[in-house]
């Protein structure tokens, strides 16, 4: 194989790999990028066996074929070469030659052979805009659960409908949940009808639900990054896995197994109380106080009363702190328990500048949402008190 | 200068048991188990230890040794029962009492001169309360340090009261094994006597500097103790600090070394239930759990696993007891014990569950009842489906691992 692609492309498409292969080296042909050159074009092809990726770059073929480098370095070499064109042969003993300018590599690879099959992609269900998909999963993937024994957790659950798409991710402590399309349909009390309609979906043939990993999610997320910002993307499943198709870029991720939690008995039907806040105001005060929060458990104290809300935190080792802001809330006084990374965490994600915070009682869960006018889908964030 | 009392129940069990059979007293008895089963002697009478029946040693032995000893079966409710009353008479006896374990306990009855004369008249009417209010004898240690103490209190064995008299520790541990010194088990005592160090006197006399050298901290610990001082952890908080137990733990040796895992799994959750259960009477909610698992050839695996909350809840400890069970057992290979342990007291603020908080508390109610049930019926009165086929008599040993052994010569074998 021999043939010569742009740096820039290079440097770019293999970014894009980085984040895929195998950081731990336990097979080591995980942690190369399979390259395969044919036509105008050069594949580069990365997996982990949960997640893989190929993208193409444009490149002047000589000899057509296939061959595997260690990722992480061939990326550290190329990005340090000047800009220009790059010319890699193949050897008969998988090391490439690399020419560039006046620089001269010789970088040992192995053998296609042993490179995973990755699945092929079968008919897309639904064309999405991506940039949407990635705001869906900004908003949720906070909340997936870090602890890997709650394996269901450790991914999102995405559904989909001809009419509206819907993300909802929980760690068992906290939900996020976005749904853009669909009916308008708020819980009572709740501040702001969303107008259906009010945001583009794209197009969805048939109703799908499926539980996507993490790192899926970050990936994608990326994939949006590097695209123009109306690109929308083709979607399609299998039995076991996820397919994204952005242009030439190509994510396929393993579903995640399992059943996920019925998150639509979490969605509470009612809140009582609404505190209506500004959104800096609160976080400011949130991640002032926090600062003398007990360390492990982040716990702070939420009084609510007639126009104020006020936050507290104390520990033994460290003192102790208080803040109020203004509000608008006629309910009566609470106090309630909460973890100061989980209300930052919301309040760090969304872009308005108000939010609404829905109350129960001590022991219930509260929501969380932005409130105000031209708010173009549905973001709920259910967070579980502490007990204090 | 304190003034500790060092209590110590004599021949525990077996006093119990004679209790409620008579007929036993002055036999020679051993508790644990009938003589061809499995497992260990929890407890000895002093006619059977003449035998050189020892507590720990494995039944079969104890059988060859006194095959005449009435064997039976031990009753751990029976032993909580009555250490439940000798703590009561402790604590009307002085405020600061520190349970050691299930027959001995630390008193501080410092102070208490005008309520009670000097120590020997104090022992004297403790004595005296204790065989009025339980039946049972015990034997007192009195010393200004509670090494001391303890230590006096094996001397005094049985039913007998000695006070060592301030100024005098060292002179009254010299002439004694080291290993008679609590924390010093086999292999330290083999390390002492490889250099030639026997009594307690030999280790008095090294440097401090010398057995830091050779033992580290523990080395330190050591000397401190050959001096007849409260050295090395275990007497660190002050009597009546209010410490309760750091874990609570449960084993069971199968009688038969089983690789069957439905026996095995219902083993475990009866094993999480006995813990749920002592961790709902101490109102605690742990979160670590830990899962200990010994194979036939005694190779002994221990994994825990950290909870994001605590718990005290049988179904919520046999959950995660389970899932380190599956990941860590050699599918196959027959196991010879399993054990249950919690610790790491959750306190302060907790994160409630989204999901699960609804089925916690009906748990919880659920379980209250039944802990209801089995104060009344009995242990076994209720119990989870689960645990059906895991049915095995609780044994109990006198000597907690953890705690300062009741027998200084004998480690705690899983510390």
């Amino acid at each position: 194989m021999e043939f010569t692609v742009s740096r820039s492309d290079l440097v770019r498409e293999l970014s894009l790999s980085q984040g895929v292969v195998e950081k731990k080296t336990t097979i080591p042909i995980l942690s190369n990028v399979l390259l395969e050159a044919s036509g105008d074009h050069v594949a580069l092809t990365a997996t982990d066996l949960e997640l893989g990726i190929s993208c193409t770059c444009p490149a002047r073929v000589r000899k057509e074929g296939a061959g595997t480098l260690p990722a992480r370095k061939l990326l550290d070499y190329v990005r340090l070469l000047p800009e220009g064109d790059v010319q890699m042969k193949f050897l008969d003993n998988h090391w490439a030659s690399i020419t560039c300018g006046r620089s001269r590599t010789r970088i040992a690879g192995m053998s296609r052979e042993s490179f995973p099959e990755l699945p092929q992609m079968p008919e897309p269900i639904a064309t999405l805009p991506m940039r949407l998909l990635a705001s869906m999963i900004s908003r949720t993937s906070f909340a997936i659960s870090m602890e890997e024994s709650r394996f269901t957790l450790n991914g999102a659950l995405l559904v989909m409908r001809p009419d509206a798409l819907t993300m909802v991710a929980t760690d068992g402590h906290r939900l996020a949940y976005v749904q853009a399309g669909g009916p308008a349909a708020p819980p009572s009390g709740g501040p702001v009808a969303v107008p259906a309609g009010a945001v583009e979906i794209g197009e969805i043939s048939q109703a799908f639900r499926a539980l996507i990993p993490k790192k899926a999610m970050l990936e994608i997320v990326k994939l949006a990054e590097s695209a123009e910002s109306d690109t929308r993307g083709h979607f399609a499943g299998d039995d076991n896995h996820l397919f994204f198709q952005v242009g030439p870029r190509l994510l396929i991720t393993r579903k995640l197994t399992g059943n996920f939690p019925d998150y639509e008995r979490v969605l509470p039907k009612d809140h009582i109380h609404i505190a209506k806040l500004q959104k800096d105001e609160i976080k400011s005060a949130i991640e002032r106080v926090s600062q003398f929060a007990d360390e492990r458990s982040r716990a702070i104290r939420v009084q609510f009363s007639n126009g104020e809300v006020k936050v507290f935190s104390s520990s033994v080792e460290s003192g102790d702190s208080e803040e109020s802001v203004t509000s608008e809330y006629q309910g009566p006084d609470l106090e309630i328990g909460f973890n100061a990374q989980y209300l930052l965490d919301f309040l760090r994600a969304i872009p308005q500048d108000r939010v609404a915070f829905e109350l129960k009682d001590q022991k219930s869960a509260g929501e969380m949402r932005p409130f105000g006018e031209s708010i173009p889908d549905q973001y709920r964030y259910v967070v579980m008190p502490m007990r204090i | 200068m304190h003034t500790y009392f060092h209590v110590d129940m004599d021949a525990f069990f077996v006093s119990v048991e004679e209790l409620y059979d008579p007929s036993l007293r002055g036999k020679p008895v051993v508790v644990g188990g009938r003589p061809n089963e499995r497992g260990v002697v929890a407890a000895a009478s002093y006619a059977a230890r003449r035998f050189g029946v020892h507590s720990a040693m494995p039944l079969r032995t104890a059988y060859k040794l006194c095959p005449q000893a009435t064997f039976v079966d031990g009753h751990p409710q029976r032993y909580r029962e009555y250490s439940g009353r000798v703590h009561e008479v402790l604590q009307a006896f002085s405020p600061l009492v520190e349970m050691a374990s299930i027959d001995e306990a630390y008193l501080d009855l410092s102070g208490t001169e005008r309520l009670y004369g000097p120590p020997l008249r104090a022992a004297h009417i403790l004595h005296q309360r204790m065989k009025a209010a339980t039946g049972l004898n015990c034997s007192i240690g009195i010393a200004s340090s509670r090494l001391v103490a303890k230590i006096s209190s094996d001397q005094a064995k049985p039913n007998g009261v000695l006070w060592v008299v301030p100024g005098r520790e060292a002179a009254f541990l010299a002439p004694l094994d080291v290993r008679k010194v609590p924390g010093v088990g086999k292999v330290t005592e083999k390390n002492l006597h490889a250099l030639g160090i026997r009594k307690v006197g030999d280790l008095a006399r090294l440097d401090d500097a010398f057995l830091e050298e050779r033992f580290g901290k523990w080395g330190l610990a050591l000397a401190g103790k050959s001096r007849g001082e409260d050295a090395g952890g275990w007497f660190d908080t002050e009597i009546g600090a209010g410490e309760g137990p750091k874990s609570i733990s449960h084993e069971h040796t199968f009688m038969e070394d089983t690789s069957d895992v439905a026996q095995l799994e219902a083993t475990l959750s009866k094993l999480s239930e006995m813990v749920g259960r002592r961790l709902r009477e101490q109102h605690l909610e742990a979160r670590t759990l830990q899962l200990k698992l010994r194979y036939t050839d005694f190779s002994t695996i221990t994994r825990a696993h950290s909870l994001g909350r605590g718990t005290q809840l049988d179904t919520e400890i046999f959950e995660e007891i389970r899932a380190l069970f599956r990941r860590n057992w050699r599918p196959g290979a027959a196991v010879r014990l399993l054990g249950v342990h919690a610790s790491g007291w959750a306190e302060g603020e907790e994160q409630m569950d989204l999901l699960g908080e609804e089925r916690h508390e009906r748990w919880k109610q659920a379980l209250a009842a039944a802990d209801r049930l089995r104060d009344r019926y009995g242990d076994s009165a209720v119990s989870l489906a689960a645990s059906l086929r895991g049915g095995f008599r609780e044994r109990t040993h006198e000597n907690p691992a953890g705690l300062p052994g009741k027998k200084p010569a004998r480690e705690p074998e899983n510390t």
